[in-house]
C-alpha cells in the first residue's frame, strides 16, 4: 500500500512540476529606491468670470504657487511652457498637453464676484498622468479683501490632496519686531501671515516684550513683558487687543508661558529667591500649582498635544538638558544625552518629535529628536539659532537666526524637518521669537 | 534429437562454461594501499615500551631555601630628586573667542568656548604612514533639489534635462546625408542624501572596513510556480506534496493556461525594469505617514510595454489617506516611466504582461 502511494506521489510530482514551473504567474519586482524631488505642477491664472475679477484670478494663482513652491516639495512649471490654456473652468482638461510638459499636478480655478460683492473662488486639482481629479471641486466665498486668505485655503487643500497631510498656509505668526541698534533695540509684538504678509503691531515699543505664544484657538496670545521692570506674563486678546496681567505670587518673576491644549491651563516659570521652578495656572480661577521644586533652573515648558505631559529644560544634571514629566508634576525623565546644551524644547503638534535649540562647540543648532531622545537630527547651524516653533502640520519649523557683530540682525527662518528648504521669512524689520498659530477657521 | 538441438545445446554449454570459468562474474579486486612494516623481536618490543611505565613517586623533596630578607631600608640618599623632564605636548592654538551675542534673553555662550577635551597631539610622520592609509577625503554629497539612488553632477547650463545623456549635434555641411540638429541632454543634478546645514564634514579615514554584501536570499520556489489563479498575497501554508502536485496539475488543466513563450526573464532584465520604475517613483511630496506605507500594485502591460491597467492589490503600514497617497505616487511612477513603453524583451511578453510591483519606502524615509 505504502509502495503504491509513493509511486503515485512521484508520478504526480513529475507530471505537475513542469506545468507549475511554466505557469505564467505575474512577474514580481520590488521597488525600494526612489527619488526625492519637487513635484512639477501647473497653476494657470484662475479664470475670471468678470473683468473686475481678472486681476484677482491672477493674484490668487500667484499666492497658491508661492505657497506650494515655498514648501520645497513642489516645483511650478512656467506659464511659457503651457501648450494648452485653461479658458473655462468647466471645459475638459487636455491631459496630453499637460503630460507633454511633465506637469504631474494641475490646479484650475475660477474667480467671480457675486451680486453681494462677495468673492467666489472655485478650484479643481488633477492628477495629470492618471487623467483624473484628486478629490472634488470646491468653492470658497469671502470678502474681496480676504483674497489672500482664500488663496492660502486653496493651497492648503491642494497640499493636503497631494501629500496626504494637512497644510499650514492659512496660518499666522506672532513675533517680536525689532528695530534700532543692538545696544538700544526696541521691541514690540507683531502678527503677520505665515509668509510675511499683512503685518500688524500688537504693542508699542515702550517696554521689552519676549516669547509670545498662541492659544490653541489662535485668538489669544501669552507673552512676557518688562513693563513693570520685572518680567510678568500678559494675556492678549488679538481681536480687540485688550490684555491683562496674570496674577502670580508677589515678589516673584514669571516668564516663559505656554498654553495647554485646553486653552485654560497655562504653564510657566517662576523665580523666587533665586530658584526657578515650573508652575501651572488655571486662567479661569487664577489658582497656581507648583510642578517642580528642585534647586536647579526649570524653564521653557511645552505641553504634549494631549496635554498629559510636559517637556522642559533643566540644568539639574549640571548643564541644560531636556526632560519630560507628567503635566501634573512628579518625576522627570531626561531625554537629551548628546554633547552640548539643550534648551527651548517644543512638542510637535503631531506628538512624535520635540524641536529644540542646541549649543555645541560654539555654534547654535535647531534640531529635532524623538520623545525617547533617539534619532536626534540637527537641521541648522549658525552663530545664533534659537526658539523653534512648529507649523500646524508638524512638517516645518520656524526659528530666530541672529547674525554676528555689532550690526548683527535678528530675522526669522524656516526649515523642513528633513533639513531641506532652509530659507528666510521676509519681514520688514528685525524679527525674533516667532510662534506659529494653528490653522485659521 | 535433431541436429539443431544438438548444436544449440552444445553452444549453450560452451557459453555457460565460459561464463563460469572464463571470469565473467569475477569482480576486479578493490584497490588497496601497501605499507612496509618491520618485524621486531619480543625483547626489542619490551625495550621500546619500557620508558612508558609510570615513574616512581618521589616522597622526600628538599624544600628550596628561602631568600634572605634584608630588613634595613635601602639608602635613598638625602638629595632631592631631579625634576623629571616632561615635554608638554603641543597644544593646538585656541581660536579667538566668538563675539558674545548681544541678546539679553539668551544665555551667553561663554562656557561653550572652553573645551574640556584633551588637546589633539600631532602624531609623528612615521606613525601616520603606518596607521592611517593615505585616503582621499570622502566626497560630501552635493546639495541638490533631487535625491536619487545615484548621484548626478550638475549638467551644463545650456543642457536640457532628460533621462538620456545625449551630446549636442550640429548640421554637418560636409556630410553626405544631412544630420538633424539636436540639443544636448543630461539627467537632472541629483544627490544621494539630504545634507542639512548642520552636517559635519566626513572623516578622511574610513570608520569601518567594507564588508562583502550578504548574498541575497533565493527567491521562494513557490513564487516562481504560483498559478495565475492563486491570490497574490495568499500565504503558501499547505506543505502536503501530494496536494500541491495534484492542485498544480489540476489547476493547469482546468485553466488551460498557455505555456509562456520564450525563455524566462533574466535577472538583468528584471533589474532594468526595476531601475526604470524607481527613476520615476518620487516620494518627495509624500507625508511622513504615507512614507510608512508599502503598497503592492498590479500592472498589466500591452505588448509595447505600456501600462493598460493599474490597480492596488494590497498595502501595509498605514491606513486611509496615507495608503491612498502612497498608491497614487506609485501609480504616477508607472504611468510616467511607462508612457512610452518599458524597454522589455518582446519575445518574453507572456512573462511580463502581468507584473506585481511592491513599492517599499523604507529606505526613503530619512534620506
Amino acid at each position: 500500500m505504502m509502495k503504491r502511494f509513493l509511486t503515485l506521489l512521484m508520478a504526480l510530482t513529475l507530471l505537475a512540476a513542469p506545468l507549475a514551473a511554466q505557469s505564467p504567474g505575474p512577474l514580481r519586482i520590488e521597488i525600494d529606491e526612489g527619488v526625492i524631488e519637487p513635484l512639477p505642477y501647473a497653476v494657470p491664472d484662475f479664470v475670471a468670470d468678470t473683468g473686475a475679477a481678472a486681476e484677482l484670478g491672477r493674484n490668487i494663482a500667484r499666492v497658491i504657487a508661492a505657497d506650494l513652491s515655498g514648501t520645497g516639495l513642489f516645483r511650478e512649471l512656467p506659464s511659457e511652457a503651457f501648450i494648452s490654456q485653461i479658458t473655462s473652468f468647466s471645459s475638459p482638461v487636455q491631459f496630453a498637453d499637460w503630460k507633454a510638459i511633465n506637469a504631474q499636478a494641475l490646479i484650475t480655478g475660477a474667480v467671480s464676484v457675486d451680486a453681494a460683492g462677495k468673492l467666489v473662488v472655485r478650484f479643481r486639482v488633477y492628477d495629470v498622468f492618471a487623467g483624473q481629479e484628486l478629490g472634488q471641486g470646491l468653492q470658497l466665498v469671502g470678502t474681496q479683501d480676504g483674497w489672500r486668505r482664500m488663496a492660502h485655503k486653496v493651497a492648503d487643500q491642494v497640499y493636503s490632496r497631494i501629500t496626504g497631510e494637512g497644510g499650514y498656509f492659512d496660518s499666522r505668526v506672532v513675533f517680536v519686531a525689532e528695530s534700532g541698534p543692538k545696544d538700544a533695540r526696541s521691541k514690540r509684538l507683531a502678527i503677520m501671515d505665515y509668509d510675511g504678509a499683512n503685518v500688524k503691531y500688537l504693542t508699542d515699543s515702550s517696554s521689552i516684550v519676549l516669547a509670545p505664544r498662541f492659544s490653541p484657538t489662535g485668538d489669544r496670545i501669552l507673552y512676557t513683558s518688562y513693563e513693570t521692570g520685572e518680567p510678568r506674563i500678559y494675556e492678549l486678546n488679538i481681536g480687540n487687543v485688550s490684555r491683562r496681567v496674570l496674577q502670580t505670587q508677589a515678589g516673584t518673576m514669571s516668564f516663559a508661558p505656554r498654553f495647554g491644549p485646553d486653552g485654560q491651563t497655562v504653564i510657566f516659570s517662576q523665580t523666587q529667591g533665586g530658584n526657578t521652578d515650573l508652575f501651572s495656572m488655571n486662567l479661569a480661577t487664577g489658582s497656581s500649582t507648583r510642578l517642580t521644586s528642585a534647586p536647579s533652573i526649570e524653564t521653557a515648558p511645552s505641553f504634549s498635544p494631549d496635554g498629559r505631559q510636559i517637556v522642559f529644560e533643566s540644568d539639574r544634571s549640571g548643564t541644560p538638558q531636556l526632560y519630560v514629566m507628567s503635566s501634573g508634576g512628579g518625576e522627570a525623565r531626561r531625554i537629551s544625552f548628546g554633547q552640548g546644551r539643550y534648551g527651548t524644547p517644543v512638542w510637535s503638534p503631531r506628538g512624535d518629535l520635540v524641536a529644540f535649540t542646541k549649543q555645541s562647540k560654539g555654534r547654535f543648532h535647531i534640531g529635532v529628536m524623538r520623545l525617547d531622545g533617539s534619532e536626534e537630527r540637527l537641521l541648522t547651524a549658525s552663530f545664533l539659532d534659537e526658539g523653534p516653533t512648529w507649523a500646524p502640520n508638524g512638517r516645518v519649523i520656524m526659528f530666530t537666526r541672529e547674525t554676528q557683530g555689532a550690526s548683527g540682525r535678528a530675522s526669522l527662518y524656516s526649515v523642513d524637518i528633513s533639513g531641506r528648504n532652509l530659507k528666510p521669512v521676509p519681514t520688514d524689520t528685525g524679527a525674533s521669537d516667532p510662534a506659529w498659530s494653528p490653522l485659521q477657521n | 534429437m535433431n541436429t539443431g538441438q544438438i548444436i544449440s545445446g552444445a553452444g549453450h554449454l560452451a557459453l555457460i562454461g565460459w561464463a563460469l570459468f572464463g571470469g565473467v562474474f569475477r569482480a576486479e579486486p578493490l584497490p588497496f594501499a601497501v605499507t612496509d612494516v618491520t618485524a621486531i623481536s619480543g625483547e626489542e618490543y619490551a625495550a621500546l615500551i619500557a620508558p612508558q611505565t609510570a615513574p616512581e613517586t618521589a616522597v622526600d623533596i628538599a624544600a628550596p631555601e628561602a631568600p634572605e630578607v634584608e630588613e634595613s631600608a635601602p639608602d635613598l640618599g638625602s638629595g632631592a630628586d631631579d625634576q623629571p623632564e616632561i615635554t608638554q605636548p603641543e597644544v593646538a592654538a585656541t581660536p579667538p573667542p566668538d563675539t558674545r551675542p548681544e541678546v539679553t534673553e539668551v544665555t551667553p555662550p561663554a562656557e561653550a568656548e572652553v573645551s574640556d577635551e584633551a588637546p589633539e597631539l600631532t602624531p609623528p610622520a612615521e606613525d601616520t604612514a603606518v596607521l592611517v592609509p593615505d585616503v582621499a577625503p570622502e566626497a560630501q554629497p552635493q546639495d541638490a533639489d533631487r535625491v536619487a539612488p545615484e548621484p548626478v553632477a550638475q549638467p551644463e547650463p545650456d543642457t536640457q534635462v532628460d533621462d538620456v545623456v545625449q551630446p549636442e549635434t550640429v548640421p554637418d555641411q560636409a556630410a553626405d546625408t544631412p544630420r538633424e540638429e539636436t540639443d544636448a541632454t543630461a539627467p537632472e543634478e541629483a544627490t544621494t542624501e539630504i545634507v542639512t546645514e548642520a552636517e559635519e564634514p566626513a572623516q578622511a579615514a574610513p570608520s569601518r572596513s567594507l564588508r562583502p554584501q550578504t548574498r541575497p536570499a533565493r527567491p521562494e520556489p513557490q513564487a516562481e510556480t504560483q498559478t495565475a489563479q492563486q491570490a497574490p498575497d495568499e500565504p503558501a501554508v499547505d506543505n502536503n506534496a501530494v496536494d500541491d502536485a495534484v492542485a498544480a496539475a489540476i489547476g493547469g488543466a482546468e485553466t488551460g493556461t498557455a505555456t509562456p513563450s520564450g525563455p524566462p526573464m533574466t535577472r538583468g532584465e528584471k533589474d532594468a525594469l526595476r531601475v526604470a520604475v524607481q527613476r520615476c517613483w518620487n516620494v518627495g511630496s509624500l507625508s511622513t505617514d504615507a512614507l510608512q506605507v508599502t503598497v503592492v500594485v498590479g500592472v498589466t502591460l500591452d505588448s509595447a510595454g505600456k501600462p493598460t491597467s493599474i490597480k492596488q492589490l494590497s498595502a501595509t503600514g498605514g491606513s486611509g489617506g496615507a495608503v491612498s497617497k502612497a498608491y497614487e505616487a506609485a501609480r504616477r511612477a508607472v504611468l510616467r516611466c511607462g508612457a512610452n513603453g518599458f524597454d522589455l524583451p518582446r519575445d518574453k511578453y507572456d512573462h511580463w504582461r502581468d507584473i506585481e510591483m511592491t513599492f517599499n519606502p523604507e529606505n526613503m524615509r530619512i534620506k
